[in-house]
């Protein structure tokens, strides 16, 4: 054991810069495995999360304020079921102004100080001051406009006079979605500023949240209000596991793109680990023989190498993992505003555990696998060739390059690589990991950009909306019809419908030039105008057990009398509602729900339009009553963080392919020193040495960029499909620029060269006499 | 007549931490072309560092070595490459061959450094080299598939493939069987028959004794110089005692 311990103290002391170089490699991936686990574990159950950290009501009622008092709010309060509720909350439906768009939104009023009930999270910014005109948006108007704390909103009083109100803040609510709610989206001012705005109480909305002892029982909750109270005190409700369906089914894409880079970092930490531990114990089969003569058994050769690198990766990974931790808020807290939910940071015991284990583990594996073959193998073969024997046959490149007549440097070098393929094979193997790393985090963000560019890949096949409130539908279409740069339109109502079981969802009555919108229909195809087809969203299919081609009988803003039989005819992407819609022809629609007017107008625009020209056309006719919304303004900014987050994460596995080059180029250069000694010996100069080096690392950084760039888009191809699969997305449409592949290959081949450059250094002054010296 | 090699008051030290060793202390010597010199000494004598001075694979302390007329201790790290690969054959103890090239790719290699364009004549001169050695049949074979003597032919065809005016020979037959040995120094022997000038150190005296001059060092000092013929009777002599 003494022996053992004086030989792995003897091995890491004196040979500081592999040692290192070891750390340097176990400290990264443990960076980089800090950080995927850490991904993981924010991208578990965020709704949830943010949730319970804000303490979020279960149902939010707004009531009918004709019907309630306010002491009716402590009988609230004191029903069986209900463990909090908030105070009664005022609010005011307007619209603001914000640059030149008119926005419908809820005005609230939220005390001075956070409730303890659903909470809201500030994700920038701060609340409003007690006696401060100023407003808290909410992130669902940023995500639309792109508001930036520090800008202004206008609100018009109820005198009718303009106030400017300063943006101080973005904040998330955890009751608020679209998802079958008549809400606009909340900017929040103090009591004090709404009273200011709306001195007349009586145009106040009313509503409060309840915390419920059994968080499914909401239903029962608002029965038992009702008939405590009034029949139909209750005008509508938000239910928490509406919002939540709604929340995850929003954020998807995020769970897929941040999921699957979650995954690749861990195999990426594996292999990185696996292959430069494996590649050292490699170059070390001589010195596995010498041992052997002198006695060492296989089990103490196994202990020695065992010892000697979870030694090191005792010092690597904490240091790694520390980094981890230190680094993690960077792309985290964009994952997590990407996601709608609190950062959680990742210092946790698990995470600490699981790295550490998982670091040790695969260490522990990687030695053992090299170790146990180098303790097998023949002295005799080991201390003379190695590893393992050369090729006997020059390799394929050396012929290629010999017979091009070009320098024997050139064609050296090339041999060197083929020599020993399996220490080839790990060196390639590292840096091929490199490249499919970059080329993971090169088609995430092309992928992402491509549904930035092309919205109707996310169901969103038009270039702007108009929504109207009071000209009339009429009107609107006449102005739409000759507005400029407005190519086609149609117009939409939304409708309430309930099947027979009594499920409720909500319905697109459209109307208009379809054929000139690029409807994307996953299956079957788009209904027929005037007909009772209907195309569906995956939510609404799963929900309601259906497939294209089978019927679906709704009956319309609850004229339960009349039941209209549905032929699903197609499947399309429904953006909103958790997939749970359905589109239908407008006309048909109006025939059994009554009358229909559509409120929103969906617009297809000329190439490079004159927006500004529109907006002024629009309200010079109806003043700031039409407002224009174009629709990559609607693209949320979730795809923004979510690039940056990516964005860092490639970036820290790029760092650790580089690192990787200059660890295998040092080792190969290490291996080859004596080599190198004999061929300067020869006559060769430093200069052709460099070469000689320089092409090695060449052809391997070709080697990796062309082995690296279709395995890294097959494996992202996959992987994102998978994953959307098992989301219930459907197809991703993964993109990678073939400018990025073209610039990739001359990059990593430079990379290659980078990475090696002080290693060929090195050996292009190696001194002759010490290597001699050291034979 | 201008010698081939010409050393003058060469020092070698070499500082590792706070020890100092003085491997060379002033060695002044002269080969003429086509000479066949041995030098002999102990272990730890200076024999090899004074083999390294002159085959420019190191830099002199101080004192000053000439080969073919050139200042080799004023040299870049290029020129000296360049003028090795042109002037001066190495041949080692062990052989070191560069394992995952051939034997023909091994023999070939310096030339191929020095001026790889005509490469049937570097292929024809490879031939006829390892025919005169013995060893045209192993050509395709890696320096691990051969034996001893076989590679440390490998390394003397490889050594005398540029015809380099200089052949520096560091103990040939150290690792190898006395009948391997017999037929390397009979080789190196015929290859100064031809006029090849050849400078080898060795601590063998059957080894010392082929050359026409055989230098003792001593602690870094030549201390003896004799003819070959007088240094092969006193170790005729000192076998036949025994």
């Amino acid at each position: 054991m003494r022996a053992i311990l004086q030989k792995a103290k003897a091995d890491i002391l004196s040979r500081p810069l592999i040692s290192i170089l070891i750390i340097i490699t176990v400290a990264t991936s443990s960076t980089l495995l800090t950080l995927a686990l850490a991904t993981l574990m924010n991208l578990s159950a965020p709704y949830d999360r943010a949730f319970d950290q804000l303490n979020g009501a279960h149902v939010w009622l707004h009531f009918d304020r004709e019907k309630l008092v306010k002491r009716d709010v402590e009988r609230i309060r004191a029903l069986p079921g209900v463990v909090q509720a908030t105070d009664l909350r005022y609010s005011v439906p307007t619209r603001v102004s914000l640059r030149d768009n008119q926005v419908a939104v809820s005005l609230r009023a939220i005390p001075p100080m956070p409730a303890e009930v659903n909470r809201l999270l500030i994700e920038e910014g701060r609340r409003p001051g007690q006696h401060q005109d100023e407003v808290l948006a909410s992130t669902d108007i940023d995500d639309l406009f792109k508001l930036s704390v520090g800008e202004t909103i206008r609100v018009t009083r109820a005198d009718g006079k303009e106030v400017t109100l300063p943006v101080i803040g973005l904040a998330y609510n955890p009751m608020w979605d679209t998802y079958r709610s008549d809400q606009p989206p909340y900017a929040y001012v103090s009591e004090e500023t709404l009273r200011e705005l709306y001195p007349d109480e009586s145009i106040w909305n009313w509503s409060m949240g309840l915390r419920l002892a059994d968080p499914q029982s909401v239903d029962q909750v608002v029965k038992r209000v009702e008939s405590t109270l009034h029949a139909e005190i209750v005008e509508s409700y938000t239910d928490w596991r509406d919002v939540k369906q709604a929340a995850v089914f929003g954020a998807q894409i995020n769970f897929i793109f941040l999921g699957a880079f979650g995954l690749f970092a861990i195999l990426a930490t594996v292999l990185v680990i696996g292959s430069s531990i494996g590649s050292i114990v490699l170059s070390q089969y001589k010195q596995i023989g010498i041992l052997k003569t002198l006695g060492f058994t296989g089990r103490q050769i196994l202990w020695l190498y065992l010892g000697e690198y979870l030694a090191l990766s005792l010092i690597g990974s904490p240091v790694g993992l520390a980094l981890g931790v230190v680094l993690s808020p960077l792309p985290l807290k964009s994952v997590a505003v990407s996601l709608n939910t609190t950062f959680q940071p990742p210092f946790s015991l698990p995470l600490v555990a699981l790295v550490l284990s998982i670091v040790a583990g695969v260490v522990i594996l990687a030695t053992l696998g090299a170790a146990y073959r180098g303790a097998r193998i023949n002295i005799v073969r080991s201390l003379t060739l190695g590893a393992e024997a050369p090729r006997e046959k020059p390799s394929w490149g050396f012929q290629l390059i010999s017979k091009l007549g070009l320098p024997i440097v050139l064609a050296m070098g090339v041999n060197d690589l083929f020599a020993k393929p399996f220490r080839s094979l790990l060196t390639g193997l590292n840096l091929t990991l490199g490249v499919i790393g970059i080329v993971f985090g090169l088609t995430l963000n092309q992928t992402l950009s491509t549904y930035r560019a092309r919205p109707a890949l996310l169901g969103l096949v038009h270039d702007a909306t108009v929504s109207r409130s009071e000209a009339s539908d009429k009107e609107t279409r006449h102005l739409l019809e000759r507005a400029p740069d407005v190519e086609a339109f149609y117009s939409e109502a939304i409708i309430k419908g309930e099947t027979p079981q009594g499920d409720s969802f909500h319905i697109r009555a459209v109307e208009g030039d379809l054929t000139a919108f690029p409807f994307k229909i996953q299956e079957g195809r788009l209904f027929q105008p005037h007909s009772h087809e209907a195309v569906a969203g995956r939510g609404l299919l799963d929900w309601q057990g259906l497939s294209v081609g089978d019927d679906l009988r709704v009956t319309f803003d609850e004229r339960e009398t009349r039941l209209a039989t549905w032929r699903i005819v197609g499947e399309y992407p429904e953006p909103t509602n958790a997939g749970q819609m359905m589109m239908v022809s407008l006309p048909t629609a109006a025939r059994w729900a009554g009358e229909v007017k559509p409120t929103t107008y969906f617009l297809k625009l000329a190439e490079d339009p004159n927006v500004a020209a529109l907006k002024t056309y629009l309200k010079r006719n109806t003043g700031d009553d039409l407002n224009v919304v174009l629709t990559k303004q609607a693209i949320p900014d979730d795809v923004f963080y979510l690039q940056i987050a990516i964005f860092v994460l490639a970036s820290i596995l790029i760092g650790i392919a580089l690192i990787n080059v200059f660890n295998t180029s040092l080792l190969a250069m290490q291996e080859r020193i004596r080599d190198i000694g004999i061929l300067k010996t020869l006559g060769m100069t430093p200069g052709q040495v460099a070469m000689m080096g320089n092409a090695s690392s060449a052809v391997l950084g070709l080697i990796a960029a062309t082995l690296g760039i279709p395995l890294g888009f097959l494996m992202t191809r996959n992987l994102l499909a998978r994953l959307s699969q098992s989301y219930g997305f459907g197809d991703v449409h993964v993109a990678l620029s073939t400018v990025y592949v073209g610039l990739l290959i001359p990059l990593m081949v430079l990379v290659s060269i980078a990475g090696s450059a002080i290693p060929v250094r090195r050996a292009a002054k190696l001194s002759i006499v010490r290597v001699l010296r050291e034979e | 007549m201008t010698p081939l090699v010409k050393t003058n008051g060469l020092q070698k030290i070499y500082q590792t931490g706070a020890v100092t060793c003085e491997a060379l202390k002033g060695v002044s010597i002269d080969i003429a072309g086509g000479e066949f010199v041995t030098v002999m000494g102990h272990s730890g004598s200076g024999k090899s560092t004074l083999l390294h001075l002159i085959g420019g694979l190191d830099r002199p302390t101080s004192g000053s070595v000439e080969v073919n007329g050139q200042a080799l201790h004023t040299m870049s790290e290029t020129a000296l490459a360049r003028f090795r690969r042109q002037n001066i054959g190495f041949v080692f103890q062990f052989f070191n061959l560069i394992d995952n090239l051939t034997v023909q790719a091994n023999v070939e290699l310096p030339a191929l450094l020095a001026n790889g364009r005509d490469r049937r004549a570097i292929r024809e001169r490879s031939r006829t080299l390892l025919e005169r050695l013995g060893i045209a049949e192993q050509t395709e074979k890696h320096p691990w598939e051969l034996s001893g003597g076989q590679q440390q032919r490998v390394a003397i065809a490889r050594a005398l493939i540029n015809r380099p005016t200089l052949l520096l020979v560091d103990e040939p037959t150290g690792n190898l069987d006395s009948t391997s040995s017999q037929m390397v120094l009979d080789i190196l022997s015929e290859c100064h028959e031809r006029g090849q000038a050849i400078l080898m150190v060795t601590h063998d005296p059957r080894a010392a004794v082929r050359g026409e001059h055989v230098l003792f060092l001593h602690d870094g000092k030549i201390v003896e110089a004799m003819p070959g013929q007088q240094a092969r009777a006193i170790a005729q002599r000192l076998a036949e005692l025994g």
